[in-house]
């Protein structure tokens, strides 16, 4: 029995326009956004340039991931596949996982521990830093062939890239002349991240891996969207992790508007109390409901801030979350316009007791692609890059809290996301 | 350790490395300006033989990356070699080559 719905999903040509001079931004300016924006190849193919590939610190891994010399990580920077690897005096290198010789992607293993890069092709030997050390047959056999007698290893490395870290947290940048890290993230992003990364040594609980078939912007954009917090995850309004009227806030970092906090205080209370007004509004309010194993709930205060909830995106490919006291971080891998690969890594720290780990690992439920809190963003993506792709109407309308870029005092605002589009717009030159 | 015949002094000229197994060892001959020399002939690094490598002053660079080793300490030299290679102590016994495996 086949899914009419399931096989029909050819995009409009007319929302993959050729040529890039064709894309034009709508008069509404930053009240709109054009379909384009999430359906174009041409626009997709200058992201990888200008962004990824441009001015920008990208996530690539946690130091905790490589701790050792000999460590390796397979990685991205964008669509673009890296190596992280840590060399014998403990420094951090990433280099392109391209063989300098006929471009294999040599390095096979996720993870790994080795002396040396040695691609499988023809053996041609790079150190951990990336540097070409030796090609078989370089002399040739018997005094014939070879390589000739100016080739010079140091010409032929891996390409490598700028590594900046902060408090175990890892970012490789094309760009050799990047602002240093902690200028690019700004101090208002810093604020947060600093109360997660703080120093003390991280503990990996493990990975998740999931396709969303939706442009990468849009997993920025949803968590630069307060609005939908209570009206799409039933879970959160359910058993109270936020209700409009928790002490809440959507910041953008006033450099670039390119990074954000949606953050949040969740009451003492384990189930919050919710206004009967409230109830009215909120459709997915079911009265009396309550979960089997309550501790699942609990928020253990850990750290000196006012939130208990911080979800952080960095630009252009890091979430960074905390929900209570279950922490991780999201690594957005972009596949195309219409694909992108999502990498998460959930933690604790090394010094957390055993009880606070399975804390941790319970409460981790909510996160991951069928997390509670975690399956219902995917689904409204998808929805979305669905909807843009095969309908005639060709943009979105964003004028909750008009007038507003950046920083927003209420959560039914979209000023977060203007902010991000406005740096975009620039960037683009679009 | 004992000492074996490996091969005629004839068949290592000057300047030049041969391969030969003796004893069940896989050992390099060397002539380096008049005087003989023995490491083991299998690379510490990724088990290529050294006799099909490139001799010169004193050093052999293996084949296959060129890691270097110096002759007559056995002593690696430069990436990608760590692990020196064993050297064997060699005499000239009449026309024949003989060393202490």
């Amino acid at each position: 029995m086949f899914q009419s719905q399931a096989i029909l999903g050819r995009m409009a040509g007319c929302k993959n326009p050729d040529q890039i001079d064709d894309h034009v931004w709508p008069a509404e300016g930053l009240d709109s956004i054009p379909d384009w924006v999430y359906t174009s190849d041409a626009v997709y193919e200058r992201e990888v340039e200008r962004i990824f590939h441009g001015r920008t610190w990208n996530f690539v891994a946690l130091e905790v991931e490589v701790p050792n010399v000999g460590d390796y990580k397979r990685s991205y920077v964008g669509p673009t596949p890296v190596v992280v690897s840590r060399a014998e005096d403990g420094s951090i290198h990433v280099f392109e996982n391209r063989c300098a010789h006929r471009g294999a992607e040599f390095c096979r293993s996720s993870r790994g521990n080795n002396k040396e890069f040695v691609c499988p092709y023809h053996q041609w030997s790079y150190d951990l830093k990336g540097n070409l050390q030796g090609i078989p047959f370089k002399r040739g056999v018997n005094k014939a062939g070879g390589m000739p007698k100016d080739f010079k290893n140091e010409d032929h490395g891996l390409k490598k890239l700028a590594v900046a870290t902060r408090n175990g947290v890892v970012f490789a940048s094309f760009c050799h002349d990047m602002e240093p890290l902690e200028d690019y993230l700004t101090p208002e992003i810093l604020k947060d991240f600093d109360v997660v990364f703080n120093g003390r040594k991280l503990h990996l609980h493990g990975y998740y891996k999931n396709e969303v078939p939706a442009n990468w912007k849009m997993y920025h954009e949803n968590l630069k969207d307060p609005y939908h917090a209570t009206l799409l995850h039933s879970f959160l309004v359910v058993f109270g992790l936020m209700v409009a009227g928790n002490e809440s806030a959507m910041i953008a970092d006033g450099k670039y508007g390119i990074h954000g906090t949606m953050a949040s205080a969740k009451k003492e209370d384990k189930y919050a109390k919710v206004s009967d007004d409230t109830k009215k509004e909120m459709r997915s309010f079911h009265e009396g409901m309550k979960l089997q194993d309550e501790r699942f709930l609990e928020y253990i205060k850990e750290f000196d801030s006012p939130w208990s909830v911080t979800m952080q995106t960095i630009w252009p490919n890091l979430i960074v979350q905390r929900e209570m006291n279950t922490l991780g971080v999201r690594h957005i891998v972009p596949n195309g316009p219409n694909s992108f690969v999502m990498m998460w890594t959930m933690f604790g720290y090394e010094d957390d007791s055993d009880e606070m780990t399975r804390h941790r690992l319970r409460q981790g439920n909510l996160m991951g692609p069928s997390g509670f809190l975690g399956l219902e963003d995917n689904e409204a993506l998808r929805f979305t890059q669905e909807g843009i792709s095969k309908s005639t109407s060709d943009q979105s309308v964003i004028k909750l809290d008009a007038g507003n870029v950046g920083t927003a005092d209420s959560l039914i605002s979209e000023a977060a996301i203007r902010a991000m589009y406005r740096h975009y717009r620039e960037v683009m030159g679009l | 350790m004992a000492w074996t015949r490996v091969a005629a002094t004839e068949e290592v000229a000057e300047g030049e490395v041969v391969g030969v197994t003796a004893a069940g060892q896989q050992i390099a001959l060397y002539r380096d300006k008049g005087e003989f020399f023995a490491t083991g002939n299998v690379c510490t690094h990724q088990f290529a033989l050294l006799s099909d490598g490139y001799f010169e002053d004193g050093c052999i660079e293996c084949p296959l990356h060129q890691g270097s080793f110096d002759i007559r300490t056995g002593k690696a030299l430069c990436a990608p070699v760590t692990e020196d290679i064993k050297v064997y102590p060699i005499r000239v016994d009449g026309d024949d080559l003989l060393a202490d495996i």
